[in-house]
């Protein structure tokens, strides 16, 4: 359904996006993970075709969206990373004039506005102004207004940024539904990999502008099937102990967190032993050892050395 | 286009502040300002007094003939002491064959009571001239109705003599076309506000066209503009009785094609400006610097500094005041006002072509 062909988009000499190239078939739901400033949403800006790319090309149903824009606007909903609504104007209002711009108009405006009011939750408020609402309230106006004129592909640049768990566990299970139940395509970009591996078949994972692994969850998880991450949490300073620990033959990467560092160790290590002996010889309390399988962070981590939020 | 427009308009029902606040400036800065200006429905007091050892003479009942103006006679002291104190901004000192002007202060009324004073004592020391050679005052005032040939004389804004000045109408017109460039920026405001909030990116992505999208949002701040303009016009010739001459044909175009550049000086604005703070910043300072240079405040053509003076031929303000004076004071129409319609057309042209492009770019 969607394409994209060596994307490329250069700001001032500086590349955002550098060669990305991505699909999405018909009913799947894609995430797009990365941490902030990866180049997402530029990629997103390009595929709906707000932004022009330096090279490369994007299709939709094979018409390209740079050549002829026009003809692929109604398929998409975009749902941006911003409130973009006009706060003067109430929920009803809003979602009523997205849906006139995208031609709908009489009965069937009216039904498709009762009908996804509904789907977000604020039937008994939609009469009320959206700069009375709270973030969470607005984050569900602004995909509402994406969805009145019912598109194909549904594009989320973060619309979950800066909400309450609970508007955002609402968020995630309306996406969830509308993939799952009503078939929609969905591309989900997030820089929160629980939300990424709640809601995505298939996750691309994206750093300073590049694609650096994609595939389904236990494909990607598969590149550190070698591995396994020992948390540890101390109490008080313990920098040389984890100095030390980086050095030992059996691990491959130290993380310095809040409260200790994640090891990435190989699979089977057995380094329990070790690092209760020498955290004992200098004095070190540990308060807590946790041995997991990888997540998508480790994976993200084990690619670029990074955390995901950094 | 029409669903971005009437968006524009029940955004602006739900915060009709703005641009009411504007309109209810335009209306108290004029009524204030032309309530104290002579002209029109007012008389101006004119003092006068003899020069130092002569007589008024008949000159007093002579100034005192046009129902424009009243007359009041003082003694040389009396006169300077009322200046002097402020009292009075200015007095005419008489003599048998000439006059003065004694004034402490700059003044808008000092180029009318000179032209008036002017052409009384020139009409007069004419005839007198006349009775020197013989020829009856009677006989020529009779041949003067009648005359073997007619003179029309015609105003030339910036020229050597007379400019037109209705006190009334400079403010009128200066008021209006200052107070409606706020109301149409800070409108405009809306563009850059949307720019910034996602909903301009929102709209470029649905099946509208872009030039709808831009369309729409200039349509309602140019008819905001126009409506502006119109209505306080309306007011204050139908309710306050200014002398308001001209034909609504023509002033609607002079309007309309004002309003024009201004949305379009607004478009370039936004284009220029990074941030709506940036924007809010630059509108007074641009609006009032327009309207001090094009005649908004005072006549342009009294400005004596040459580098001042040329600059007014670079702003929109000075197009349509100058039009609008001829068409109300003259009643000129929408031909004898072509050129001030085609610059002020071109400067929107061209300013709207810049502006877009500049914000084209930036996004």
């Amino acid at each position: 359904m969607l394409e994209t062909e060596q994307l490329v988009r250069t700001f001032k000499g500086k590349t955002a996006v550098d060669e990305v190239t991505l699909y999405l078939e018909k009913g799947e739901s894609v995430g797009l993970l990365g941490p902030n400033g990866a180049g997402k949403s530029t990629t997103i800006s390009m595929i709906s075709s707000l932004m022009k790319p330096t090279s490369g090309d994007v299709r939709i149903h094979g018409i390209s969206t740079i050549s002829e824009p026009q003809k692929i606007r109604k398929v998409l909903g975009v749902v941006p990373q911003e409130i973009a609504l006009y706060e003067e104007l109430t929920a009803e209002e809003n979602v009523r004039f997205f849906g006139k711009v995208y031609g709908l108009k009489g009965e069937a405006l009216k039904q498709k506005t009762a009908e996804v009011l509904a789907l977000v939750g604020l039937t008994e408020r939609k009469d009320e102004r959206v700069d009375t609402y709270s973030g969470g309230m607005k984050r569900r106006v602004n995909i509402a207004a994406a969805l009145l004129h019912e598109p194909e592909l549904l594009i989320m640049d973060e619309p979950t940024v800066g909400i309450d768990p609970q508007s955002r566990s609402y968020i995630l299970e309306m996406i969830r539904t509308l993939n799952r139940e009503k078939g929609m395509t969905v591309l989900y970009t997030s820089h929160y990999m629980e939300e990424v591996e709640r809601l995505c078949d298939r996750i691309y994972i994206m750093d300073n502008g590049r694609i650096i692994a994609s595939g389904t969850k236990e494909e990607l998880k598969q590149i550190l099937s070698d591995e396994e991450t020992i948390v540890v949490e101390t109490a008080g300073e313990a920098a040389a102990f984890f100095e030390e620990a980086g050095r030992h033959e059996k691990v491959r990467q130290v993380v310095l967190t809040e409260n200790g560092a994640k090891l990435m160790t190989a699979k089977g290590a057995r380094l329990l032993g070790w690092l209760f002996q020498e955290a004992e010889s200098r004095g070190v309390t540990v308060t807590n050892v946790n041995v997991q399988t990888p997540t998508l962070e480790d994976v993200f981590l084990h690619l670029t050395g990074r955390r995901l939020r950094d | 286009m029409i669903r971005v427009f009437t968006l524009q308009l029940k955004r602006l029902r739900r915060r009709p502040f703005l641009v009411l606040s504007f309109f209810g400036l335009t209306v108290v800065f004029i009524m204030f300002m032309g309530g104290s200006q002579p002209g029109g429905s007012q008389q101006a007091d004119i003092a006068v007094y003899p020069a130092q050892g002569e007589e008024t003479g008949a000159w007093p009942e002579l100034l005192g003939e046009s129902e424009r103006f009243t007359i009041t006679e003082l003694t040389q002291a009396e006169a300077e002491e009322a200046i002097r104190s402020g009292d009075r901004t200015i007095a005419v000192e008489l003599s048998e064959s000439n006059y003065r002007i004694l004034t402490g202060v700059e003044n808008e009324l000092y180029p009318l009571i000179d032209s008036y004073v002017r052409q009384v004592f020139s009409e007069e020391l004419r005839l007198r001239e006349a009775e020197a050679s013989g020829v009856g005052r009677e006989d020529l005032e009779a041949a003067l109705e009648n005359p073997v040939l007619q003179t029309d004389t015609s105003y030339e804004a910036g020229g050597e003599g007379d400019f037109l000045y209705d006190p009334q109408l400079q403010v009128l017109f200066g008021m209006t076309l200052f107070f409606v460039m706020y109301t149409i920026l800070f409108s405009l405001m809306n563009t850059a506000s949307e720019k910034r909030a996602g909903t301009w990116d929102r709209l470029i992505i649905s099946p509208l066209r872009k030039w709808q999208v831009y369309a729409g949002h200039m349509l309602y701040c140019w008819l905001i503009g126009v409506v502006q303009i119109l209505i306080v016009f309306f007011l204050f010739d139908v309710a306050f009785g200014y002398p308001l001459a001209a034909q609504a044909g023509p002033l609607l175009l002079i309007t309309g094609v004002y309003v024009f550049a201004v949305v379009a000086f607004g478009m370039l604005l936004i284009g220029l400006v990074r941030t709506p703070q940036q924007l809010q910043a630059a509108i007074p300072i641009s609006a009032t610097a327009m309207a001090m240079l094009g005649g908004a405040f005072w006549p342009a053509e009294i400005v004596s500094n040459v580098i001042v003076s040329s600059l007014k031929f670079a702003v929109p303000v000075y197009y349509a005041i100058d039009a609008l004076k001829e068409m109300a004071i003259q009643g000129a129409g929408a031909a004898d006002v072509l050129w001030n319609i085609s610059v002020l057309l071109a400067f929107g042209v061209l300013l709207m072509g810049a502006g877009i492009n500049l914000m084209e770019r930036r996004s």
